[in-house]
């Protein structure tokens, strides 16, 4: 019985912190950190509009990539 | 008059300057285009998100941007990703607040066919990618050069790419390895506290499983870069502080392994994970503080033209440097910088030589006078005859010395490098024979192979790992408050062996530009007249001038004055209210038939007003201040101190004396002087390097240490080792100063952590060590390293 609770716990606690560590890591490889200047500041300039251009951007980008494979 | 911002770039002056446009105030007419343009787009919330900060009024000269699209330069800057997009990777100019970010990025995502723009705020790097099909790089440039800033491309090389990649690698192991690390201690915790007060063998397995699955991907994953190291060692035939490493961590995990399947004793998983977290944090500071010596030459081939004017029968036309051929005429105009040896067929002018010789004065030249490569047309506008094709000019044969010299930097083995050579075999030896010792005395394989592995983890190298990245650390922190920056830990090191100071003169010694040292007036003149005279001129002799008068508070504003005329390698002649006024050297003088009387081997600047002599000044380019404090004090610290310049005999003598350096050797071009620190580097000498100038860029890249003046040349400051911010010879003292003393505390530190094993490993061998002793033993060692450089740290404010 006794083994089971700390098997438990520590199999619960350890499964919760590689998910931080995840995403931590995801973080990393995406490229989040890699300017540091920016991060702390970038964040007074997001904006609705901002955010908007983005999205409208992301909708550009699709559009070029599916023209690529258009038969012409 | 009230001062008046400038709508865009925020800069103050007087209203009555300004262009008043509506309710609007700007101070040139590309400010105006500029904030037009951002509101005609929507960003004018540039202007409240840049606060308070200043911006550089846009300057108009640009080549032309139809340079960009040429077939040569996609080849050589552009990509094209797996979508068919094209890429490439810009140095925006003019960046100063998160604001000026933001409104690249959006002047570009308006564009039509960029896909996306990415700046980076910290080094204003930018990638671009865009639709080739829609949208030339010309474009591109254009949009950024109209909202004010300016850019050029940059080759993203590999050396870059792959100094970044290894750092984010370093960024992910690391990160694994703490979290494995830490969360390794609280069930640690509890193994300890069973082993002292009992612990049934149920909990004990799952306590090590849980251990078990921590450490795994630490070894592995983190770890990683260690047996990488210790395979590459052997692959040299050389016991690496890897391989120890390796052996250590990989026999303790497989010994737990094995504990932990058949229930018997104590485990070393926490042991495993803490030897890779600590050296691997060593490691990593390491990998930090490297040199990136990848921008160097992005910065020396934007320097370099790609195109010449070629003049032919046909009229004139551009032609790639490597296309030129002995024998074409080649024109230069004002401004331009040459980029093939020549002679100059007709035309005349004066150019920049401070490339090659260190020195500001102009050189005037004039038909069958040679031209050099590297140097830049002042006023000049003539046509030249080519001597060499590219390839053979000095610009290029001197690119190509610099890189050479780059790639092969003198190194100095580090002390910790070599020690711990010496240190991992004796350790691998004394784990050997305590395990066959223990097994012939007679012991069970088991517990013979636990001590064994107990003394390579005892002895394991955090401390030693640590002892050097946490004493440079120490040492690049106050250098970096005297604003002396190491650009790399290790050359602290190879700076503290130095036995050889060598320094260039103009710039480093001295101030680089004349100042009057001796005015004598004889006679009354406006002063206001003189200053607006040397105004006009760019010659450093009449920029010293007028910041003598400046400093003297003698004049008020600039005033107009009429036929000013500049004759090269002469003065300036003016006219005022109908009276003739001229400044200038003795042979104007001479030729104007003025009288003059005195004589001296410093630099003169007469003025006559009318025909007669009313002043002399006496230029002279002075040292530094507390310049010859500073050589004395060097020359304690047991440096053979040289000066090296490509100026005259003389006044490299004059200098000399005055700061009191005896060895001088003057007329030295750029490759003497490398060649000068190649023969002392074969005498033995370890050299140091301090200068300023494009001159001094072969003799930096060779010398050990390369030191540039902050307000030197960007590219000498890309190719040196350190920096001083403040151009005081004060600075070079304490950069010497701080790195012996950093070399004394690396010395210290690993002294600390011999010392230390010393005393532990006999333990370790009589079978006295258990997993905690171990951990203790491991943090204790590391925390004394640590300590030590905490305490240099605070003595030395």
């Amino acid at each position: 019985m006794d083994g089971w609770v700390v098997a438990m716990m520590l199999g619960a606690s350890l499964f919760l912190g590689s998910l931080a560590l995840g995403a931590f890591l995801w973080a990393i490889k995406n490229g989040q950190f890699d300017d540091e200047k920016k991060m702390m500041t970038h964040v007074h300039f997001d904006d609705e509009k901002d955010l908007n251009d983005l999205a409208d951007q992301q909708k550009k980008r699709e559009e070029l990539k599916n023209k690529e494979y258009r038969p012409e | 008059m009230s001062k008046v911002k400038c709508n865009h770039c925020h800069l103050e002056f007087s209203d009555s300057v300004m262009i008043h446009d509506e309710e609007h105030r700007f101070c040139c007419k590309g400010c105006q285009g500029i904030f037009h343009l951002l509101k005609d787009e929507g960003l004018e919330s540039f202007y409240s998100k840049m606060g308070d900060t200043t911006l550089e009024p846009p300057t108009e000269q640009f080549e032309a941007s139809g340079n960009f699209d040429t077939p040569a330069f996609y080849e050589r800057f552009v990509s094209m990703d797996e979508h068919g997009l094209l890429q490439v990777a810009l140095v925006i100019e003019g960046i100063h607040c998160a604001a000026c970010v933001w409104l690249n990025e959006k002047a570009l995502h308006t564009m039509n066919g960029v896909i996306e723009a990415h700046i980076n705020y910290t080094n204003n790097k930018a990638r671009i990618t865009w639709d080739g099909d829609v949208l030339k790089l010309s474009a591109i440039i254009d949009m950024i050069r109209a909202v004010g800033y300016n850019a050029f491309p940059y080759d993203a090389t590999f050396q870059e790419v792959r100094a970044n990649k290894e750092r984010k690698e370093y960024y992910l192991r690391m990160a694994v390895a703490t979290f494995g690390a830490m969360n390794m201690m609280w069930v640690a915790i509890a193994q300890y506290g069973g082993y002292f007060t009992g612990i049934t063998q149920e909990i004990k397995t799952i306590l090590n499983i849980a251990e078990w699955a921590l450490a795994t991907p630490v070894l592995f994953y983190s770890g990683w870069v260690f047996y990488r190291g210790a395979y590459y060692g052997l692959k040299n035939k050389t016991v690496t502080m890897d391989l120890l490493v390796v052996t250590g961590s990989s026999l303790a995990y497989l010994y737990s392994i094995y504990i932990t399947v058949f229930e018997k004793g104590e485990a070393y998983f926490d042991s495993v994970a803490m030897i890779i977290t600590f050296v691997l944090f060593g490691k990593f500071l390491e990998v930090l503080s490297r040199k990136n010596a990848a921008d160097t030459l992005d910065v020396m081939s934007k320097n370099i033209p790609a195109e010449v004017s070629i003049v032919d029968g046909e009229g004139i036309r551009e032609v790639n440097v490597n296309e030129v051929n002995v024998g074409d005429i080649i024109r230069i105009r004002s401004g331009e910088r040459v980029a093939i040896d020549g002679e100059v067929i007709s035309g005349e002018g004066s150019f920049d030589e401070s490339n090659l010789t260190g020195e500001s004065e102009p050189i005037f030249k004039r038909p069958n006078d040679i031209i050099i490569s590297g140097t830049t047309s002042i006023d000049a506008l003539l046509q030249y005859r080519a001597t060499k094709d590219f390839a053979h000019s000095t610009l290029s044969h001197l690119v190509n010395l610099l890189e050479n010299a780059l790639s092969h930097k003198p190194n100095i083995e580090q002390l910790a490098n070599r020690l711990s050579q010496h240190f991992s075999s004796i350790i691998l030896f004394l784990a050997i024979a305590t395990f066959w010792g223990w097994y012939f005395w007679p012991h069970s394989f088991d517990r013979s192979l636990m001590v064994g592995i107990s003394v390579i983890i005892i002895a394991c190298p955090c401390a030693l790992a640590l002892a050097t990245p946490l004493a440079t650390l120490v040492g690049l922190t106050l250098g970096a408050k005297r604003g002396i920056l190491f650009k790399s830990a290790a050359q602290i090191e190879t700076m503290a062996k130095a036995t050889m100071l060598v320094l260039d003169k103009t710039g480093t010694i001295t101030q680089g530009r004349p100042e009057v040292v001796y005015a004598t007036i004889h006679g009354v003149f406006n002063r206001t007249y003189l200053y607006s005279l040397a105004k006009a001129s760019r010659h450093p002799i009449s920029r010293g001038i007028c910041e003598y008068l400046e400093r003297m508070n003698e004049i008020e504003d600039q005033i107009l004055l009429e036929d000013v005329r500049e004759i090269p390698a002469r003065g300036i002649l003016a006219r005022i209210d109908g009276v003739m006024i001229v400044g200038g050297n003795e042979l104007l003088m001479k030729e104007r038939g003025i009288d003059i009387d005195h004589i001296s081997d410093k630099s003169i600047f007469y003025y006559a007003v009318d025909g007669i002599l009313v002043a002399t000044y006496e230029l002279r380019d002075i040292p530094k201040e507390r310049a010859s404090e500073s050589i004395s004090a060097l020359k304690k610290f047991g440096l053979r101190v040289v000066m090296l310049t490509g100026d005259h005999e003389a006044a490299a003598k004059r200098v000399a004396q005055e700061v009191g350096i005896d060895e001088v050797y003057a007329h030295l071009n750029p490759e003497e002087k490398a060649q000068f620190i190649e023969v002392a580097h074969r005498e033995g000498y370890a050299v140091v390097m301090a200068g300023d100038g494009v001159n001094d860029l072969l003799a930096l890249a060779r010398a050990d240490i390369g030191i540039a003046m902050g307000s030197g040349s960007d590219i000498a400051i890309e190719v040196s080792d350190v920096v001083l911010m403040n151009d005081s010879l004060i600075s070079l003292v304490e950069a010497f100063g701080i790195s012996r003393r950093t070399y004394g505390l690396i010395k210290q530190n690993l002294g600390i952590s011999l010392v230390y094993n010393t005393i532990t490993i006999p333990l370790a061998m009589m079978g006295y060590v258990i997993p905690l002793i171990a951990a203790i033993s491991m943090s204790f060692s590391s925390l004394l390293v640590v300590g030590n450089s905490m305490r240099s740290r605070w003595m030395y404010k």
